[in-house]
């Protein structure tokens, strides 16, 4: 990632929209996020309401996606699911850009022993199980979702953290940056105002692509029964319909649906930024 | 010849002539061969059954071992590895007549000898269950010849027969153990017994293979060739399996429930309904905690939460709704005036005049501690909070993998509410009354409420020991007046499981425990 | 790049991997230690322990003691190669560890054979045919599939093809009733095979899709293949001679990077499906509370994702001249 420039704004839009995937990525986030906000209004009913009319089909009176084992509205489920997908991979990838900005910018701008330090950090963190280690963690110290965002973003940084460094590293010694520097501003302002504002670019990308990559974490923990039950997630519902799958697949096809077409818009906007910012690849006949 | 002989002489004719007719109908249709395979969850943590009680060993150790009786499914026990007994006047003393001509799978005799081992050294020290009753029982054990044991127990214990089973007390070989480290020693992997299959090999992860014991004391049994026991994790993968007959005996605690209706619907599947042994599952209530302190709150979640709706939905139908502080699992002890029903038909709005009564707050917010692993209590605990939402408390879900949940309910006890389950391990005075028993204690799976009432600790201290039911009905009866009334814990259902199989197997649930018996099986072909 | 150069690469990565493995190892072991609740009541099972059995266990583990003692235990007894002893398997961890590796292997490989057959041919496929509706298409089916929770997709395929269509088994790793012999078990290890192989590659298919797609790009427009096809070389021998030469070390780059994912993913996979490998066996050592078992596969995955990067690291350096580690 050498090219770190940041296009003009405009450009960047109108590349971004001249992609069909981009396009489709941008519009199913922005649903998928208007619903997670309007739940509340989309909903047919409480989500936690049960009753005594368990797994009925889709399109039943009442109930477009039908209902779970335990009587309560598919429908509600999945537009209030969204909330907590949406919002522990919003919130743990973003943790984990700014832990990883942070800790990479540190590590390019300071250099010497504590990069060496820092980069050592990051290369083991990035060597341990993150799925695995994310489900011992939860299961023995509690699944709230807070505990999940945190896990995630501490298992996650270091991929932004390389990339931040190798940018600041190259910025360091520009000649922006030398003026700032004999301007008399502090190495903060530098890195903060002169320096970060570069970089932005793959730090978009790898976070495009770390929200993905926490709600499918998020599912996979929900799956194996490590959501918490106090709210609905997509994972949880994945995890409930397991028991179900032959009586109800509604209860396993909705969810499953949900969370692949999030992730895949997350994904596509991420390589598609990633098109859209490579020069190597723009300049490509 | 007396008209009394006579009779007796007609009598006896009749049994036998009906014992022949049916043992020649079922020699005709016996036939021997055939691979029958099994399902286990997990990998058995061994193939010992005298030094744990966990499933996948009980199930296998049931075919590998024996016990010195099994138990049919009238309660009675039948000779095994014992051919007869005799119990003393004062029912504290034991004598067994061991059956001649067993051999160790190994080829060595079978003796007294083993039995008095397996006892002293293994059930006594090792043995998670047994060897609390032992403890009680304190057995002093003879071996007067190779074939005869004399047990001397300090108490009488009504049950004490019929835990000589091969899941409470397996026999294992001595001159195999004798002199190692029992929990070490190799033959844990390569398990040498008595029973009507023998070990063949194990993969792990993937399935344990015992082979017909040509040498098994019954002629010409056992019917199969081999067992398979297939370890598959995930209950809804077993029902597939079952339905695609690549396995043929799901044991109830594999089943998974939302799928019995279609397995059992299949016509190429059997299944058969109850519970070898009861078990109830049930809401404890932390009593120390002041919103549950009074015994109105707790009547106000007996009468707000939904019984029905746990067995419709939680269990998928198979439970009872539940019926009284030990459940109805013991039909005899059962106290029909102080049932639930009657006392807290579901009713919310006066659930909300309880909860006035006790002074607890709208909106009191109580946590309620499960194992996520159990699915039954996952969803319970859905429609427990869903329930007491109605009368305007709010429940938080705390769900914890089991050792911590161990530790939060039982060493900590820090919980408002608790979805447990205990199994009455075939006696009620075995299983349930560490539900109620005033327990200062903080070992796990014992009475966490804090819960304390002399009046009950005397009347189940009598009806563990009394030796005859009518007296035992009466103490429990009693106690169940009280225990409705307190409800310091509320019984949710008790479980009725439902084993299934492949229609190709024949002879199955000879015994009490589907597990049991399997030298009978046979299979169509 | 020479065979000495090489070695020495190695060598060096080897030691700078010790600290890495040991740092690894310090935190797993902690962390589980750390965590609330305690191994042996998973061992008592579901009754009331008597009293002092519980002691009783916790002294059999060594789990009386303090726990910078039992970590110091622990490292001396890895270092001297013994992984300790499983609780619940009451078994030698590396005995047990090694038992189930090779189903685990078996899965793995031929999940990664069949993403590189289909990857590369779908990325050869998009690439030649760039912005075509065929590139749109195979670009959109390799990102669902990067997408897709592989937990989920297994569910479905045993709901279609096992269930469904009665295609396939979906449960174990070979037939158990009557186990084939020879060629027929081959044959037979392969219908099991087939499903969870699949819905573990799908990740791979896409992300070797992508890369062999973007390398060829690169490529084709380069010179020097500009000039083979000026020689007249066929076009199929110049993509496969010269672009997926360059497209190569990417690829294992990526599956290296992406080693702890597959370990991952064939835990969720070989759980759905049955199947007797070491990531089943993880989850079992979770709900059971086996720490010496846990403990000892995370130090497998970290030790193989380490192999991993080193192995792609000399992968790039045999193949592209140009990188020299500093």
């Amino acid at each position: 990632m050498t090219g770190l420039a940041l296009a003009p704004r405009n450009t960047l839009w109108s590349r971004l929209r001249r992609r069909p995937g981009a396009t489709l990525a941008m519009a199913a986030i922005a649903i998928s996020v208007l619903v997670a906000i309007a739940a509340p209004l989309l909903a047919l009913r409480d989500p936690f309401s049960g009753s005594a009319a368990s797994l009925l089909p889709p399109l039943s009176p009442g109930h477009p996606l039908g209902t779970d084992h335990l009587g309560r509205d598919l429908w509600s489920q999945l537009v209030y699911g969204a909330r907590v997908s949406l919002a522990v991979g919003i919130l743990a990838a973003a943790s984990a850009v700014l832990i990883g900005t942070a800790i990479g910018a540190i590590a390019g701008y300071v250099g010497g022993v504590l990069d060496n330090a820092l980069m050592r950090l990051a290369e083991f963190f990035q060597t341990l199980p993150r799925f695995v280690l994310a489900i011992v963690t939860i299961a023995f110290f509690g699944s709230s979702v807070l505990h999940v965002i945190i896990v995630i973003a501490i298992l996650s940084w270091p991929q932004t953290a390389r990339l931040v460094r190798a940018g600041v590293i190259t910025l360091r010694s520009a000649a922006f940056v030398e003026a700032a520097r004999l301007g008399g501003k502090s190495d903060t302002a530098i890195v903060v105002r002169e320096i970060l504002p570069n970089v932005i670019a793959p730090i978009v990308v790898t976070g495009s692509l770390d929200v993905a990559a926490a709600i499918l974490l998020e599912a996979g923990l929900g799956f194996f029964g490590l959501g918490d039950p106090n709210l609905v997630s997509w994972g949880g519902m994945l995890n409930q319909a397991q028991q179900y799958l032959r009586q109800a697949w509604w209860m396993s096809v909705f969810p499953g649906l949900a969370i692949t077409v999030v992730v895949l818009a997350f994904n596509l906007l991420g390589d598609a930024l990633n098109d859209a910012l490579n020069p190597r690849l723009r300049d490509a006949p | 010849m007396t008209h009394r002989s006579f009779l007796r002489r007609l009598l006896t004719g009749t049994v036998l002539a009906g014992t022949t007719l049916l043992a020649a109908t079922n020699l005709s249709a016996q036939t021997r061969g055939g691979t029958a395979v099994i399902v286990i969850d997990s990998d058995p943590e061994t193939l010992n059954a005298a030094i744990t009680t966990g499933n996948a060993p009980g199930d296998i150790g049931a075919k590998l071992f024996e016990g010195l009786v099994w138990v049919d499914p009238d309660y009675k026990p039948q000779p095994s590895l014992a051919t007869q007994w005799t119990v003393s006047q004062d029912q504290k003393t034991y004598t067994f007549t061991l059956r001649r001509g067993v051999k160790w799978h190994d080829g060595r005799d079978f003796s007294s000898a083993d039995v008095k081992f397996t006892y002293d050294e293994a059930l006594a020290k090792l043995h998670p269950r047994t060897q609390t009753t032992l403890r009680r029982l304190a057995p002093e054990i003879e071996t007067p010849d190779a074939n005869t044991v004399v047990f001397k127990l300090k108490e009488t214990y009504a049950p004490f027969i019929n835990i000589q089973t091969p899941f409470e007390a397996p026999m294992i070989p001595r001159h195999v153990y004798a002199g190692s480290d029992i929990k070490a020693n190799t033959a844990n992997e390569k398990p040498i017994g008595t029973g009507p299959f023998k070990f063949a090999e194990w993969n792990r992860g993937q399935a344990v293979r015992l082979v017909r014991n040509d040498a098994y004391w019954e002629a010409g049994k056992p019917y199969l060739d081999a067992l398979v026991f297939q370890i598959i994790p995930q209950g809804p993968n077993r029902s597939t399996a079952l339905e695609t007959g690549e396995v043929d005996f799901l044991y109830q605690f594999y089943v998974s429930r939302p799928d019995v209706k279609r397995l059992a619907d299949n016509n190429r599947i059997q299944a058969k309904r109850g519970s070898a042994t009861p078990a109830v599952y049930f809401l404890m209530m932390n009593t120390a905690r002041p919103a549950l302190a009074t015994k109105e709150a707790r009547q106000a979640l007996a009468t707000a939460i939904n019984r029905d709706l746990q067995v419709a939905q939680a269990m998928d139908g198979h439970a009872r709704p539940g019926y009284g502080a030990f459940g109805d699992g013991f039909p005899w002890l059962v106290n029909a005036d102080a049932a639930y029903a009657k006392k807290y038909p579901l009713d919310p709005s006066k659930a909300k005049a309880l909860l006035d009564q006790a002074k607890v707050a709208p909106n009191t917010t109580l946590n309620l501690v499960f194992d996520p692993a159990r699915p039954m209590f996952n969803a319970g605990g859905q429609i427990i909070r869903d329930n007491l939402r109605q009368v305007g408390l709010n429940v938080n879900l705390v769900p914890l993998e089991r050792s911590v949940m161990i530790q939060k309910v039982f060493t900590e006890r820090d919980f408002d509410l608790t979805l447990q389950s205990f199994s009455s391990s075939g006696d009620p005075s075995i299983g349930y009354h560490r539900i109620y028993l005033t327990n200062e204690t903080r070992a796990q799976f014992l009475n966490a409420s804090g819960y304390s009432n002399k009046a009950v600790d005397d009347l189940l201290g009598q009806a563990a020991t009394a030796a005859d039911q009518a007296t035992r009905a009466r103490l429990y009866r009693e106690a169940q007046g009280i225990l409705n009334e307190d409800v310091p814990t509320l019984v949710l259902y008790d479980e009725v499981g439902t084993d299934l199989a492949s229609r190709k197997l024949n002879g199955l649930w000879k015994g009490v425990d589907g597990r049991d018996r399997w030298s009978e099986v046979w299979m169509t072909r | 790049m020479g065979p000495h150069e090489l070695a020495l690469l190695t060598l060096r990565r080897l030691v700078a991997a010790i600290p890495l493995v040991i740092g690894v190892v310090v935190v797993n072991f902690t962390l589980i230690q750390l965590a609330p609740g305690d191994p042996t009541t998973a061992l008592i099972g579901d009754y009331p322990a008597p009293p002092g059995y519980v002691e009783q266990v916790r002294a059999e583990f060594g789990l009386d003691r303090p726990i910078p003692e039992q970590l110091g235990r622990y490292l001396w007894q890895v270092g001297h190669g013994n992984l300790g002893y499983s609780f619940a398997h009451r078994k030698d961890v590396g005995e047990l560890i090694l038992e189930r590796l090779p189903a685990t292997l078996r899965l793995m490989l031929t999940a990664l054979a069949i993403a590189i057959v289909l990857g590369v041919g779908l990325g050869i496929l998009a690439a030649r045919r760039r912005d075509s509706p065929l590139d749109h298409g195979t670009r959109l089916f390799s990102m669902t599939g990067y997408s897709v929770p592989e937990f989920w997709l297994g569910q479905i395929l045993i709901l279609v093809f096992a269930l469904g269509l009665d295609l396939l088994p979906s449960q174990g790793a070979r037939s158990l009733r009557a186990p084939p012999e020879g060629f027929a078990a081959f044959l037979d290890g392969l219908r099991y095979l087939a499903l969870p192989a699949f819905a573990l590659s799908l990740r791979y298919i896409a992300l070797i899709s992508r890369i062999t797609r973007a390398s060829l790009l690169e490529v084709m427009n380069a010179d020097y293949i500009l000039a083979s096809r000026a020689r007249g070389a066929r076009e199929r021998t110049v993509l496969l001679a010269h672009a997926l030469r360059n497209a190569a070390p990417p690829i294992v780059t990526a599956i290296a990077y992406d080693f702890g994912f597959v370990l991952a993913g064939s835990a969720l996979i070989e759980t759905v499906f049955g199947w007797p490998g070491i990531g089943r066996l993880l989850f079992e050592s979770i709900t059971r509370r086996d720490y010496p078992v846990m403990t000892a596969i995370l130090l497998f995955v970290s030790l193989g994702v380490v192999l991993a990067n080193l192995i792609a690291d000399l992968f790039h350096a045999a193949l592209d001249p140009r990188v020299r580690r500093p």
